[in-house]
């Protein structure tokens, strides 16, 4: 996953049904582009069963018995 | 004196709710002028129910822990008949036809209601500022942040305008504005205290905490909230364990980690030299410090903030559409983030919660508890955090948010305790991570370092 840029986000947004102006799609890809590469090492590569339920698994068995 | 303490004292008749009730309104007469903590003061009904509750004790009927002590709470828990703003201009004349399940429990054991505190717009800003209600100031500097979301909360408890308060924490909103205020602030396990009724930003990471003076007050309130709640599928029917017993136990023995790296980089020198002097505490305190190496934080911060934007722009949709003039622009702005999420790295954000946690829990598994800073630096300005104003806000706030946003994408729950003050007289705190449901375990530890030092006694004075 990369960072995604201004004509990209403008695209995504739209099909939101929430269209912003051109310069407003720049700053949003400026504002939320380092979340994207943060988490981009993680993007693409969860195993096929993994749904996220296992999250209340996880609290339950990591939980203080 | 702590909210525990003077409800003992109102309950042995040693103090009148009366008489609490209305020094509290004094001093939010003298304060809210300068720190604008409060979105609503209601002074003539807070004095009725006093004397009604001091009747109700007169006759010998108590309505429990909390009868007669006054309280306020962040505008955003829903209360039958209130206007409830949520610190916005669209919900400016929104009466809340149902009460939110945290409060009813809150008001079952009998408090005052004192009126209403400030917070971001829509609980969205971790700094205090809000365009439409003015910022919200720091009583030990009024021209520093409190912190947010929950900067009015911050603020009053700091200057003992009401004994506690809720706030909410959905990405370090309510242990920003403890660390920046000098107070005490519970961020719950997701799933420990019910949210019905509450305004929602996040309904992955949205927690329900107090703020008070001290870790024993924290443990009452929670005592109070926590448990199952029909109106609220995602709260948990985990165990409620005796919170208050909790903190009168030693903590010889139990056994603290500090991690080896991202919270102890890049700290402010007072930082740094604050997180030594709460090691060599609870070290001198009985516990045992062991450094532990956590996994990647910068990758849960980045996971964080990419569910919260999304789930906060969902919430907000038909308002982006029908009314966005109304929003604040920075807010706004932040609302439009989320709409440019792809669903796809949405939901891989949801799928790696689960992975996640249990390599925290992995990393941690010799340990009780997590001490970290809440924040790398102590409260900057208001002018230099305001984003709209000056060019370098943007990169403060970046900074100011980077350790409490990895504990909400995990879940867990984490303790801010005043821990000791910056050379320019600013409070810092520490946070104690625990186990999921654990909250015990993080107010036990609180509770001994604040048997152990005075900082959380310090009242700040206006000039």
């Amino acid at each position: 996953m990369t960072r995604p840029s201004a004509k990209e986000i403008k695209a995504t947004v739209e099909t939101a049904g929430v269209p912003v102006e051109a310069e407003v799609a720049e700053r949003i890809a400026n504002s939320i582009g380092p979340a994207f590469e943060g988490f981009a090492a993680i993007s693409g590569t969860l195993p096929f069963d993994l749904e996220p339920a296992s999250f209340s698994l996880a609290q339950t068995l990591g939980a203080r018995k | 004196m702590s909210l525990t303490e003077v409800a003992a004292a109102i309950a042995a008749k040693q103090f009148s709710s009366h008489e609490v009730t209305r020094a509290c309104l004094h001093r939010i007469a003298q304060w809210q002028p300068h720190l604008n903590a409060f979105m609503a003061v209601e002074a003539e009904a807070a004095l009725k129910a006093a004397d009604e509750a001091d009747a109700a004790l007169a006759k010998g009927d108590s309505r429990g822990p909390l009868h007669g002590v006054p309280l306020a709470h962040k505008d955003m828990y829903y209360e039958a008949g209130k206007v409830v703003t949520c610190g916005s201009l669209i919900r400016r004349d929104f009466v809340a036809t149902t009460t939110s399940t945290a409060l009813q429990r809150l008001k079952d054991a009998g408090p005052v209601r004192l009126g209403s505190l400030q917070m971001a717009e829509f609980a969205y800003g971790p700094t205090g500022h809000n365009a439409h209600y003015g910022p919200v100031h720091n009583p030990f500097a009024l021209d520093h942040i409190t912190g947010g979301s929950s900067s009015g909360s911050g603020s009053a408890v700091a200057a003992r305008l009401t004994f506690a308060a809720l706030g909410s924490d959905t990405g370090g909103s309510v242990r920003m504005p403890a660390h920046f205020c000098g107070v005490t602030g519970l961020k719950t396990t997701y799933g420990r205290v019910s949210r019905a009724g509450a305004m929602p930003l996040s309904q992955s990471l949205d927690t329900v905490g107090p703020l008070a003076q001290t870790a024993e007050d924290c443990a009452l309130l929670l005592s109070l909230m926590a448990g199952p709640d029909p109106e609220d599928p995602t709260a948990s029917h985990a165990p409620v364990a005796d919170y208050l017993a909790a903190t009168k136990e030693p903590i010889k023995g139990l056994k603290i980690g500090v991690p080896t790296a991202f919270y102890v980089d890049d700290l402010d020198a007072d930082v740094a030299r604050i997180l030594d002097q709460t090691i060599a505490i609870l070290k001198r305190e009985g516990a045992e410090i062991m450094q532990v190496e956590l996994p990647d934080q910068r990758q849960l911060s980045a996971a964080c903030q990419l569910l919260l934007a999304v789930e906060a722009a969902a919430f907000h949709k038909r308002w982006l559409i029908e009314r966005p003039q109304d929003y604040s622009p920075q807010v706004l702005m932040r609302l439009q983030n989320g709409l440019a999420i792809p669903g796809v790295t949405y939901l891989e954000t949801m799928r790696w919660r689960g992975p996640a946690l249990a390599a925290h829990v992995a990393a941690t598994s010799k340990v009780d508890a997590v001490l970290a800073p809440v924040a790398p630096m102590p409260a900057p300005t208001i002018a230099e955090s305001d984003v709209g104003n000056s060019p370098g806000a943007e990169a403060v706030i970046q900074r100011l948010t980077r350790f409490t946003r990895p504990i909400n994408y995990l879940g867990l729950p984490s303790l801010a305790v005043p821990a000791g003050f910056s050379k320019a007289g600013l409070p810092v705190a520490m946070q104690l991570i625990g186990r999921s449901f654990d909250e015990a375990t993080i107010l036990r530890i609180g509770a001994a370092l604040q048997r152990a030092t005075d900082f959380h006694q310090k009242l700040p004075t206006l000039a």
